[in-house]
């Protein structure tokens, strides 16, 4: 296989001369998620209601994509059996004026599947991003949610990254922007065995009354202090109350032993996936003893028979010495 | 599922300004806070059909909440009729009403207490006379309350966090219905009720009461009593002199309701100097510059000047008070 040197020097011969380069290997990457702060419905600016969500992001796992442009009929995986994420990067060469490409999407993630991470999404928006660099352009992080929907119905806001979004999961577009990063957060995460395992794509979406609705606009409103002020324990109180809300919906079995966890460790609030199974103590990363008390907090999930316990810190500034 | 296109100009009317009055104290001061629930009312008769294009709005009020569905009947072309009573409505307000193209009626009221049950009588021949009106009922319409999610949303934007919320009641909407958002956020948050000296909001008997705009003389539904931590009576003087205090010091020309929720404020919020007290100021001074922001009218008034009082007097019994006195009770979320 070569290897064509396709620095962008101008080549064309006459200004506006559409000429497609050709691939080369691409390589893109996306994050995990677990579950989200807040979800709900939302008015736009023209008031129209839609359903968004916050994504409480989950930094430390990521998938991983390589695209190798080869010879042969269409493209690939690595391992094999990875649909979305083909199709997602098929739509983004489609998108990008490329047809009949064919080659390897190698797909190598750190994201556990099944358990509600992210993970389909994590590797369609890798493969997305994997497409796009193999023909050489970045893509706008809008372009990436639409072609994301397209490719797997619902999406989430990890192409935004860091940045703290209210995304209109079904829609794949950006309600609002919020001014501001993620406070520090320490998060203790786990499941329950006892709840049953939710198909994101094939759950149907909560109905909300009315007096849900409005409530969903009081905490957006908080949610936009919190994060101009990066302030945990201001986002914790709205983390809650949108789990609450999502008590109506789709229970968590053993919610006030989540509740009890983070009262008795002074954790700032309790997240949920609110078409998953995960839950998370969410805990103030500004707070000196917070990584001792997420130890406390993992150890007392433990007890309470909580499995598949994990910690991670969102915005921490350092690695926490968990201890 | 959706809501109605709003107009920009009415929205500002609705919005409040949040504004500083101390370290730890501010106030949520509306043009014409009833515009809110008016507003949210009639989108949902509008989405339930219970409001067709083009139909009539009837509704028993002598105030802002009156004023509020004239404005919104004129610019959405609705029929609107008003009834209230002799004794409540004066001269130029009703004036305005008119002039939006609302239908005034106002009963006869010699004793001077409202006449309810003949308000009620009139505005059933309206409904009788309109087939199909629209009657929004601001006292049991649980649209009232659930308004108030725009109010909380700007206080938590603007103050993250907050501990105390001072409400003047009336119909009971907007203290239960902001303090139903704000607690889903914010449990501990304590609920202050505002209320007057002969009303039957918090168990007085009903009477002539001279500070218009808050107490009441019936009991309405949508006040929830077990949401309210402490309840002041602030006589119609404390609160007219806060009010003009406020003009005084501050330049903030509102209503006397506003008035007596800056006292009882600013009571809590120099009391307990590390939370956040926020008090709602529901309209603005205009339609009281004939009595409140009037020296000689306060000077007719029997007591005033009232000496000013710094802090009220704690009940452990509900009884009425003096006009020149202010008085509170732990309430403790307790029905009536």
């Amino acid at each position: 296989m070569s290897f064509p040197n396709s620095f962008p020097f101008e080549t064309r011969t006459a200004p506006g001369h559409v000429y497609s380069r050709p691939l080369r290997v691409g390589t893109g990457r996306a994050s995990a998620h677990h579950g989200e702060i807040l979800q709900g419905v939302f008015l736009d600016e023209a008031g129209r209601l839609h359903r968004a969500l916050l994504t409480l992001p989950f930094p430390c796992a990521e998938s991983i994509a390589t695209f190798w442009p080869e010879d042969g009929r269409d493209i690939r995986t690595r391992p094999p059996g990875r649909s979305k994420a083909a199709k997602a990067a098929a739509l983004t060469f489609q998108e990008l004026g490329y047809s009949q490409v064919s080659g390897c999407l190698t797909i190598e993630t750190s994201i556990p599947v099944g358990y509600g991470y992210g993970s389909s999404t994590a590797d369609v928006v890798a493969a997305i991003r994997a497409a796009a660099a193999a023909t050489g352009v970045e893509l706008r992080r809008s372009l990436i949610c639409r072609l994301a929907v397209e490719a797997e119905t619902a999406s989430d806001s990890i192409a935004f990254g860091e940045r703290v979004v209210l995304f209109a999961h079904r829609e794949g577009r950006v309600l609002e922007y919020f001014p501001g990063d993620y406070p520090p957060l320490y998060v203790v995460g786990f499941v329950s065995r006892d709840d049953p395992p939710v198909d994101t794509l094939a759950f149907s979406p909560a109905q909300y009354d009315s007096s849900e609705i409005e409530s969903f606009r009081v905490l957006r409103g908080l949610a936009r202090r919190a994060i101009v002020d990066e302030d945990a324990s201001l986002l914790g109180h709205v983390a809650t109350a949108s789990a609450r809300i999502n008590q109506r919906h789709l229970p968590k079995k053993h919610f006030e032993a989540l509740l009890r966890i983070c009262e008795e460790n002074d954790g700032c609030g309790v997240q949920v996936a609110h078409s998953g199974n995960l839950m998370g103590v969410l805990l103030d990363g500004k707070e000196r003893d917070a990584p001792s008390r997420a130890k406390r907090a993992a150890t007392a999930a433990r007890e309470a028979g909580f499995t598949d316990i994990l910690r991670f810190a969102v915005n921490a500034d350092a690695m926490p010495v968990w201890g | 599922m959706n809501v109605q296109p709003q107009l920009s100009f009415l929205l500002d009317y609705e919005t409040p300004r949040m504004i500083e009055l101390g370290a730890n104290f501010y106030a949520a001061q509306f043009h014409l806070m009833k515009l809110l629930p008016a507003r949210y009312m009639l989108d949902r008769a509008e989405e339930s059909g219970a409001l067709q294009p083009g139909g009539h709005i009837t509704e028993t009020s002598s105030g802002t909440f009156a004023m509020a569905l004239a404005m919104l009947a004129a610019v959405r072309g609705y029929g609107f009729t008003i009834v209230s009573a002799t004794s409540l409505m004066d001269a130029s307000f009703k004036e305005r009403l008119k002039q939006l193209g609302a239908s005034v009626i106002l009963v006869e009221d010699e004793s001077r207490t409202g006449n309810q049950s003949g308000r009620l009588a009139e505005l059933h021949r309206v409904l009788e006379s309109k087939p199909g009106a629209f009657w929004p009922k601001q006292y049991d319409n649980p649209d009232n309350p659930a308004a108030y999610s725009r109010l909380a949303e700007m206080i938590v934007e603007k103050l993250g966090r907050i501990d105390y919320l001072v409400g003047c009641v009336g119909s009971g909407g907007s203290l239960s219905g902001t303090t139903r958002y704000l607690r889903s956020l914010f449990p501990e948050m304590r609920a202050i009720a505002v209320d007057t000296n002969n009303s039957v909001l918090f168990g007085h008997a009903a009477g002539p009461r001279l500070l218009r705009g808050l107490g009441n003389s019936i009991l309405p539904w949508n006040l929830d009593h077990t949401l309210i931590d402490e309840v002041h009576w602030v006589g119609a003087l404390q609160a007219f002199g806060a009010t003009r205090e406020l003009y005084r010091r501050r330049a903030m020309y509102v209503g006397p309701t506003s008035g007596a929720a800056a006292l009882v404020g600013a009571w809590y919020a120099r009391t307990h100097p590390q939370e956040t007290v926020v008090a709602i100021m529901p309209d603005k001074g205009y339609r009281y510059q004939s009595t409140v922001y009037s020296d000689e009218w306060l000077r007719s008034q029997a007591g005033w000047p009232a000496a000013t009082l710094t802090e009220p007097t704690e009940l452990s019994e509900i009884v009425p008070a003096g006009e020149g006195d202010w008085t509170y009770m732990r309430w403790a979320r307790r029905p009536l």
